[in-house]
């Protein structure tokens, strides 16, 4: 505990630019409180960020839509996602009286707190990751299922067909599409010879992997919308089918946190891109965690383009594109990394014949 | 190729998200409506005859003309009320109306929205000066209350009450 | 319950009756379809209508011929503009009216402005069943630039009356022509938009190809008429077949698709909104100078008889049956609504077929459920 507060403390002081051990030298119990103060500190940057992103994706979505989206509300419109949030949490809380209690307090609960951990894994820059894992990656892709399982408890604890079919639906899909997109990172992990994060995104300082990897990064952008549920892959909350899929029996602050840990997802999955296929945090002129989170909203601007765009597949469809293409193709994508790889190393001389 | 048709897809949605927008900030910026655009009603009292044609013609019962006759046995109007919550917009009371200009008539302004539903009435009451007045009787139906109105045209025993439009209104 | 239980290898599953509707997002309206469901396959369908009647046969009863005119615009409420033709149609047969030729034009005009403006929100709702709200906008756009113009010439956006006994209420309003050139340019360079973005679009072909496929035989035989029907293959059509109007003097093609599945259903609209468009054009270069209104008596009271007149409305052949006693109300009328009959498919083509295709058929019907349910 007290090593993940003291991580947590570093990354905060590599964000305030502060020397290092200036004040964990300290008395131990101020480095606890410090700890405290920057961890709520995390917890509001998540939040603002939420905000954010909810901003860029209405008025993203406008814009596409010939519209200009919220411009009330704030300059720009940037404070309507505040009003929506006050105006969500005055609402009634409304149980089904046939819902299995406790699973269905429990979901919202759960998939805000996996969003929070996968934040905490993220290297926003060199020195500035909270939690170093040298599993990283693992660890992130294991947490990131665990949403699987909030969605089913969501759709199983409402009681109601609608979320019960949007549910099912939602493991079915995330866990196929998981597929893939390990197997596309792996080819990375290959190259870069590691599975942490950190270390990942520093390896790019010279090329990126979307260049290396280019049918990975289509790979994991499919697989990464799929896991997101974003369209074309939104069939969860396929409102034309299952009015709002599983969190239709949500009202009030618990569909808040749906709504927020969608987002923050959201927010994770691009960071994870970024790491992954654009260098992470790395840059010239501007600190390392500016870059980070611009090219974050970059990729996340990509991926509304994609989602603004295009129509729902069809859950069958779906499953066969992920079972019949996706995976094959990044199979062979595996096998052609590795036999590169091994020709790279040989006329580097890296090995001898 | 597969694909192709959805590479098109995201190069319109591209060039759509740099096209002029053509959201309108409404209550800053009014909308500029043709000249025939049926928003509301606007109602002259001074030029209509209390003939009742409009009320007539209205499939709906939407308009109530009250008049009464004075000593010389011209219609004189008290009260014109229209319910607008039925009202279906079709313009048959105003093709009805037989002055010129038409004594009823369409204008733009179309916002009709209000909180209560006595608000959903419009109702234009005319009232006459004292000397002008021909019967002790009818000075109260100038005030407009429709009981008093209906009380004093009892009395006259000329009050035209020509539809079955839903009492109420204030 | 126990009848709906099967044994499928060794494997025990329930069949569920999920009611899909009359609250639904997708369901058009109030419709309501009773669904017996295996998991994600529908079994079997049951229409069910009825939550939208008014009782508008009857209230025709008690009101005069020219008062029961506006309410014709609320069965169809999406093509308002069309509804009223059918029954003026019927009321001109019972009394003999010669429409002035100027007047039919602007009928022309007007109701193939309605006609595109229809199809464009059929587009739009489609497409929405497939949670594609981007096109959306643009063809609801489109609309909005039809519906400035059918504003400035009748007053309304959405439920137009125009259309009267004997002719139209209101001559052209002065520099309308420019103005439709206009719009109609705006509307076809959005509708291509939307063409590109959806028509050719994978995902969407991949969804509506070889869905519910209805052949020509069967859609004959279930009174499937209007734009459905032509996506079978057949080119009935009533402007072209036994024209009303002028129709006869406008150069156009019925336009229809062979395949009878949900992606021919959606095309052929959108193949007659250009047609449409080209109908506008040409009417508005032979408009006649002259009358826009025959003289028909303040209280008209037409002989008694019957009458029946029907046209090629948005979504089929809209009639209307008038009875006359001689009187200034009509003694009964009775009308033969497009989506009534064009609904009557459902049952027999969904089982089969999963939600998300059954959701996309019965959008690709277009019907309307002020025109089911009356
Ligand atoms: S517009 Fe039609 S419904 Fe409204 S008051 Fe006039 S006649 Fe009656
Ligand atoms: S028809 Fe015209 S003149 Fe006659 S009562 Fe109505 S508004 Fe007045």
């Amino acid at each position: 505990m007290v090593g993940f507060l003291t991580t947590i403390f570093n990354w905060a002081q590599g964000i305030l630019g502060l020397p290092a051990t200036s004040l964990a030298d300290a008395l131990p119990w101020w480095d606890i409180l410090w700890a405290f103060i920057y961890f709520v500190g995390a917890v509001i940057l998540l939040i603002i960020n939420v905000i954010m992103l909810i901003w860029i994706e209405r008025r993203a979505a406008g814009f596409f839509q010939e519209r200009v989206g919220p411009n009330r509300v704030g300059p720009l419109g940037l404070l309507q996602t505040v009003n929506d949030t006050i105006k969500l949490l005055g609402k009634e809380w409304i149980m089904p009286a046939a819902a299995d209690k406790l699973i269905y307090l429990i979901a919202p609960l759960l998939i805000v707190t996996i969003s929070v951990t996968m934040y905490g894994l993220l290297p926003y820059g060199p020195g500035i990751t909270p939690v170093t894992l040298n599993v990283g990656i693992l660890f992130f892709l294991a947490i990131s299922s665990v949403n699987t399982l909030s969605v089913l408890m969501a759709g199983w604890g409402s009681n109601n067909k609608y979320s019960l079919l949007g549910g099912m639906r939602t493991v079915a899909q995330i866990i196929s599409y998981e597929i893939p997109m390990a197997l596309s990172i792996i080819g990375i992990v290959m190259i870069t010879g590691s599975l942490d994060l950190g270390t990942i995104a520093s390896s790019q300082a010279h090329v990126w992997n979307v260049f290396i990897q280019p049918v990975a990064f289509v790979i994991f952008v499919i697989s990464a919308l799929a896991e997101l549920t974003k369209s074309p892959f939104d069939m969860t909350e396929a409102e034309q089918e299952f009015v709002a899929g599983y969190h239709t029996e949500y009202s009030g602050i618990r569909f808040t946190l749906f709504f927020m840990g969608e987002y923050a997802n959201l927010f994770s999955m691009s960071a994870l891109g970024v790491v992954l296929f654009f260098g992470g945090a790395n840059g010239p002129f501007l600190p390392p965690w500016v870059w980070f989170i611009g090219k974050t909203y970059v990729f996340i601007l990509f991926m509304l383009w994609i989602r603004w765009t295009f129509l729902r597949i069809r859950v069958d469809k779906m499953m066969k594109f992920n079972w019949k293409v996706l995976i094959p193709i990044s199979l062979a994508n595996l096998l052609l990394t590795g036999v590169g790889i091994k020709i790279w190393q040989a006329a580097t001389g890296a090995i001898k014949w | 190729m597969y694909g192709l048709g959805l590479l098109k897809g995201l190069g319109v949605s591209l060039k759509r998200f740099w096209m002029p927008k053509i959201t309108q900030k409404y209550p800053e910026v009014q909308p500029d409506l043709p000249q025939r655009s049926k928003g509301s009603f606007k109602y002259d009292k001074d030029t209509c005859t209390s003939c009742e044609l409009c009320s007539m013609a209205c499939p709906n019962g939407v308009i109530k003309v009250e008049w009464h006759k004075d000593e010389s046995g011209k219609k004189r109007l008290d009260r014109y009320r229209m319910n607008l919550g039925h009202c279906l917009f079709c313009g048959l009371c105003v093709e009805a109306c037989p002055t010129t200009p038409k004594s009823i008539d369409f204008k733009t302004d179309f916002a009709l929205g209000c909180w209560r539903k006595e608000d959903i009435y419009r109702i234009w009451t005319k009232s006459y000066p004292a000397a002008e007045a021909v019967a002790p009787v009818m000075a109260p139906a100038a005030t407009g209350s429709p009981a008093a109105a209906g009380s004093a045209g009892g009395a006259s025993g000329s009050t035209g009450v020509a539809s079955g439009a839903p009492e109420g209104g204030n | 319950m126990s009848d709906f239980i099967t044994e499928a290898d060794g494997l025990e599953t329930q069949e569920f009756i999920l009611n899909l509707g009359p609250q639904h997002p997708s369901t058009h309206g109030v419709y309501r379809a009773r669904l017996i469901m295996d998991g994600e396959t529908v079994i079997s369908a049951e229409n069910k209508v009825g939550y939208l009647h008014r009782g508008i046969e009857k209230l025709a009863e008690g009101i005069t011929y020219a008062q029961f005119t506006p309410y014709t615009t609320r069965f169809d409420y999406v093509a308002g503009a069309l509804q009223p033709w059918a029954w003026c149609l019927a009321l001109e047969k019972l009394g003999n009216i010669v429409v002035p030729e100027r007047a039919e034009y602007l009928r022309v005009i007007v109701g193939e402005l309605q006609r595109i403006a229809s199809h464009l929100v059929m587009l739009g709702s489609i497409v929405l069943d497939f949670s594609a709200i981007t096109p959306w906008t643009y063809v609801f756009n489109a609309r909005e630039d039809i519906s400035d113009l059918l504003e400035a010439v009748s007053g309304s956006r959405l439920l137009v009356n125009y259309f009267v006994n004997g002719g139209v209420n209101a001559d052209l309003p002065e520099g309308w022509i420019p103005k439709v050139e206009k719009a109609l340019d705006s509307m076809l360079k959005r509708l291509d938009d939307f063409d590109r973005m959806v028509s050719g679009n994978e995902i969407f072909v991949g969804r509506t190809k070889g869905i519910a496929v209805v052949s020509a035989e069967e859609a004959i035989e279930y009174g499937i008429t209007g734009a459905s029907l032509r996506a079978s293959g057949l080119t009935f059509d009533l402007r072209k077949d036994s024209p009303y109007s002028i129709y006869d003097r406008l150069d156009f093609e019925v336009q229809s698709m062979p395949a009878g599945d949900s992606f021919d259903r959606y095309y052929v609209r959108l193949l007659e909104i250009r047609e449409s468009a080209k109908m506008v054009r040409q009417a508005l270069k032979q408009l006649p100078a002259g009358d826009i209104r025959a003289k028909v008596a303040k209280v008209w009271r037409p002989a008694p008889g019957e009458a029946y007149a029907a046209i090629e409305a948005a979504r089929g052949i809209m009639g209307y049956q008038v009875v006359s006693d001689g009187t200034v109300k009509p003694y009964r009328v009775h009308m033969r609504s497009p989506s009534f009959c064009n609904i009557g498919i459902i049952p027999a083509k969904a089982p089969g077929l999963t939600l998300q295709d059954f959701i996309a058929f019965i959008a690709s019907l277009d019907f309307v459920l002020g025109d089911i349910d009356r």
